[in-house]
């Protein structure tokens, strides 16, 4: 039972620290482009203050997949954070929900909330949001799977913390070519689904990832938007899992240790969003989405003819 | 039983006596197939290991015999549950038919066609089991007829030919066997000595016959024309339930020859490219009901990645392996009844308050008709396999197989598996897509006034009709180890056993992926919980929000700026578009007319493989037609020149 304890704890001390790192990035974007930016690192704390005492609008034609949208969302990216491993380990009962395919469809899960509230709110850009961001996941899912089907084979499972505790014993990794290849597509999946430039860009034009939070006002809005960043937490906690595993068997410690690991992943991405125009979808962007579908594919190659 | 097939007959023949009396017909013609299917359904779970026989003891032709194996058992439960649900619905929904035939023909030919479809199932002779096979074909297009439009006719002609062209190979498939057995009966089917290549002709007749039924690449183009013509409720049962017993015969096919490992390769790469381009072309598809038709071809691919994982496993003499794969195709199988029976009534209780099939000019439905909007939100979900409902479970018992054959030695099938896992999570992405489903109908603005002022909720056993297979689709979900624990059952009568199902709610993969799926549950409602008590925390939320137009950018919002299906998938199509060589037509009216635009996407292969197929017999009809001179001296003739010939035949040989 005490691994269902440490599990909503993780969750629960990310939720709470996760603004700190988005009032990091923000702080340090704001420096690359030479703007003053916030004041300090707290600056996203007292604005989703701000925005609970605000009141809402909504649109009248929505109903209640839009008006429970943001809760939703940010259950399910919740959820997606509850079942990464991070502080408990196998044998106990929460890991049997940690499981490779329930992270990939709580995923979906994310997407489906965001493309039925994004049409349900009526607002034409919104519905632009939402069916771009199923887009990106059909260029995406592919190389992911792919990556993540290498590693399930080498280990002969899809049990999360089994995957993480045979990295961190060693049994596979790094030393295996199909694995290290995986890695680096794996990567380049895990950068676009946080919803970064050059492929995405969580705070600029509505018709953007974020198009539906165009309608969402005050304590919806805020709730909408820590889902998203959530998500990005919990997709940038997938890689470390697999591919990054070090840390602490004490449940605190490990949880500490992996706040900042992902933390810096979170405020490096700044370094690589900063730079370079976006990405037009059907262009550009599926040009490099092929080339790491390639390299996906080099390391499922690599599996199947045993190297 | 017996008993279960007698409701129906009673059924059957009540409702024809009632010929007279309309509604009355229908009510307790529609009602006994409820009791009779809900009757049905409880017994066959009940006796899911046993076996039975029955026999009529009147003399036919051939004396029939029926018998009812764990596997039969399964597929009479799959198909009893759904009719459960379907007749329910049928009660209050063929009202609206009232006007175009009569109904009590239709509840009777509905009692038959269910009848038909268990009678198949249990068949224990080729001869009982083509009968009833015809039967469910024709009773089926019959009922289609109840939609009398040209559409629906040309729908019934593709559908009997292919039909027909599967017929001819089952039938050939079965009398080959029955050949090499000497009976035809299938107790001597098993463990028959025949070379490979016998074997492999039979099996592949087989395969393209059932295929065909089954609507599996590249002979599903009669589904999305066939299964919207129908009553919605009968549509219900031909895509959730019939289908599925053409997979009866493929499985049954596969346990009685010697099975050889392309076999298995083969029916997994048909599945992998049924699912993905069932799934493509659904995406484009305007009709909602030939969108779930399509839908039906997506999940009969996803169905075989199962069986053929399984198929497979006999053939490489792996039980685990071999046990894995049919436990997640029949999982799958029971799944995809399960919501696509619960789509088909939610499409059917829209078109009934509507009157329109196209999707582009509903929306905002779920303000009329809020419970058909929530079954079909949870239907969607199902099919985009979302945890907890049900279709994740099976989907993942058919990764779990399929990553388990990716294990084994040997280039090809590495490459087969590891390929068709990629495919199985493409198909998983983009039915994700199909929120558009839900969205377009029920959510946002109405784009027809009209339609939406007119609009009210379906009529109470329509709506538990549909309520129904909701519950079914948290049950099958939820307690996935209790379902699993049943369907191994199943599977261990002809293949090897692991625990799939460990004590504590789990289920578990031969490889040791163990998952429980109400701890999942439990792991999401807690997280969805967590925004809540965020919210009471911060004491926010505590006015109502206030109403207004969406934000158009300070332009007065119109109803048609919102998105519609077609734009929704748009970068799709236009990455796709060597599948569906769409040509938009753009038609301007002048400046103060909008500009009239089209695009309908097509199915490419019916022009590859119909198409041709189709000339060719108007072709030769044309010329044979001179042969029917409308002469009667003539035709004797013809008669007397067959009967010379048979004579000659029989000599000779």
């Amino acid at each position: 039972m005490s691994s269902l304890f440490f599990m909503i704890f993780q969750v629960i001390v990310i939720v709470l620290v996760a603004p700190f790192f988005d009032g990091v990035a923000r702080s340090l974007r704001a420096k690359l482009q030479s703007r003053k930016g916030p004041p300090d690192f707290l600056q996203t704390y007292r604005d989703i203050i701000k925005y609970f005492k605000r009141n809402r609008t909504v649109p009248h034609c929505s109903h209640w997949v839009f008006r429970y949208g943001p809760y939703t969302l940010f259950g399910t990216g919740a959820a997606l954070l509850a079942v990464i491993p991070i502080t408990y380990s196998s044998h106990s009962l929460a890991a049997s929900c940690s499981d490779v395919f329930v992270v990939i469809y709580l995923g979906a899960m994310l997407r489906y909330i965001f493309g039925a509230a994004s049409i349900d709110s009526g607002n034409p850009f919104a519905g632009v949001g939402g069916s771009r961001e199923q887009m990106l996941s059909v260029f995406v899912e592919p190389v992911m799977m792919t990556s993540l089907l290498v590693v399930m084979l080498l280990a002969r499972t899809s049990n999360l913390v089994e995957i993480q505790e045979m990295v961190r014993s060693g049994v596979i990794g790094y030393q295996i070519p199909a694995f290290a290849v995986a890695s680096i597509s794996f990567l380049w999946a895990m950068y676009v689904e946080s919803g970064r430039n050059p492929y995405d860009l969580a705070e600029a034009e509505q018709e953007l990832q974020e198009g539906v939070l165009g309608e969402y006002c005050g304590a919806d809005f805020s709730i909408a938007h820590a889902g998203l960043i959530l998500k990005q937490f919990a997709m940038i906690g997938m890689f470390l899992t697999i591919f990054e595993p070090w840390s602490f068997t004490n449940p605190f410690l490990a949880l500490i240790v992996f706040i900042v690991k992902a933390g810096v992943f979170y405020v490096a991405a700044v370094f690589i969003d900063n730079f370079g125009p976006r990405h037009k979808l059907l262009t550009s962007f599926r040009s490099n989405a092929l080339a790491a579908l390639g390299v996906s594919f080099v390391a499922l190659v690599l599996y199947v003819v045993g190297a | 039983m017996t008993d279960v097939y007698l409701l129906y007959v009673l059924g059957s023949v009540v409702s024809l006596l009632l010929y007279k009396y309309n509604s009355i017909a229908s009510k307790i013609g529609f009602g006994i197939s409820t009791v009779a299917s809900g009757y049905g359904a409880y017994y066959f779970f009940m006796h899911i290991g046993e076996t039975a026989h029955f026999s009529t003891n009147i003399a036919l032709l051939y004396n029939p015999t029926f018998s009812i194996d764990p596997v039969s058992n399964f597929f009479s439960f799959v198909i009893t549950l759904i009719a459960f649900a379907s007749s329910m619905y049928a009660i209050q929904y063929a009202e609206g038919y009232a006007s175009k035939g009569s109904l009590g023909v239709m509840a009777s030919l509905f009692n038959l066609f269910i009848l038909s479809m268990l009678l198949v199932v249990s068949a224990s002779d080729v001869f009982w089991f083509m009968i009833c096979w015809e039967l469910m074909t024709i009773i089926s297009a019959f009922l289609i007829c109840f939609n009398d439009s040209t559409s629906s006719m040309k729908a019934i002609m593709v559908y009997l030919g292919i039909a027909h062209l599967g017929g001819m190979c089952i039938l050939s498939a079965f009398l080959l066997l029955a050949h090499q057995s000497g009976s035809l009966e299938f107790s001597s089917f098993t463990s028959v000595p025949m070379s490979p290549l016998l074997a492999s002709i039979i099996f592949l007749l087989a395969f393209i016959g059932f295929g065909s039924k089954a609507g599996m690449f590249p002979f599903h183009v009669w589904l999305p024309k066939a299964h919207p013509a129908a009553p919605t409720n009968v549509s219900a049962l031909m895509s959730g339930v019939m289908i599925k017993v053409a997979l009866f015969g493929i499985i049954k096919f596969c346990l009685w020859l010697p099975v050889m490992e392309w076999w298995g390769l083969l029916i997994i790469v048909i599945g992998a490219l049924s699912s993905l381009l069932g799934v493509l072309y659904a995406l484009i598809q305007h009709d909602y009901k030939a969108l779930l038709a399509y839908h039906s071809v997506e999940n009969i691919g996803i169905i075989l990645l199962g069986l053929g994982t399984g198929v497979y496993g006999i053939a490489i003499n792996s039980p685990t392996l071999a046990t894995v794969g049919f436990l997640a195709g029949l999982y799958h199988t029971v799944n995809h009844a399960i919501f696509k029976g619960l789509l088909f009534l939610g499409a059917g209780s829209v078109l009934h308050a509507t009157h329109t099939r196209e999707i582009e000019i509903l929306g905002g439905l779920a303000k009329k008709m809020p419970y058909t909007a929530f079954a079909m939100f949870v239907g969607v979900m199902g099919i985009a396999a979302l945890p907890p409902l049900n279709g994740f479970v099976s989907e993942w018992f058919t990764y779990q197989g399929m990553m388990q054959g990716a294990l084994g030695e040997g280039i090809l099938p590495r490459f087969v598996f590891t390929f068709s896992v990629i495919a199985l999570a493409l198909t998983g992405v983009l039915v994700v897509i199909h929120l558009k489903l839900y969205a377009v109908i029920f959510a946002g603005t109405p784009r027809n006034k009209e339609i939406f002022d007119h609009a009210k909720e379906a009529p109470i056993s329509m709506i538990l009709g549909m309520m129904f297979l909701v519950v079914g689709c948290f049950a099958f979900g939820i307690g996935a180890s209790v379902v699993t624990d049943n369907i191994m059952t199943v599977v261990t009568s002809f293949s090897g056993a692991y625990q799939a199902a460990p004590e504590g709610g789990y289920i578990a993969s031969p490889l040791g992926s163990t998952i429980s799926l109400p701890l999942i549950a439990m792991v999401i409602s807690g997280a969805m919980s967590l925004p809540f008590l965020i919210i009471v925390m911060m004491k926010a939320n505590r006015t109502a929000p206030r109403e207004t137009d969406p934000w158009a950018c300070g332009f007065k919002y119109s109803s048609r700026m919102q998105m519609t299906a077609g734009p929704f998938t748009g970068d799709l199509r236009r990455l796709m578009d060597w599948l569906f060589q769409s040509k938009p037509t753009v038609e301007d009216q002048g400046y103060f007319k909008p500009v009239i635009y089209t695009d309908h996407p097509r199915d490419i292969w019916w022009n590859i493989f119909y198409q041709p197929v189709i000339n060719a017999v108007a072709y030769a009809v044309d010329k044979i037609a001179v042969m029917q001179n409308g002469s009667t001296s003539v035709y004797a003739a013809y008669i007397l020149g067959a009967l010379c010939l048979f004579l000659a035949i029989s000599h000779l040989i």
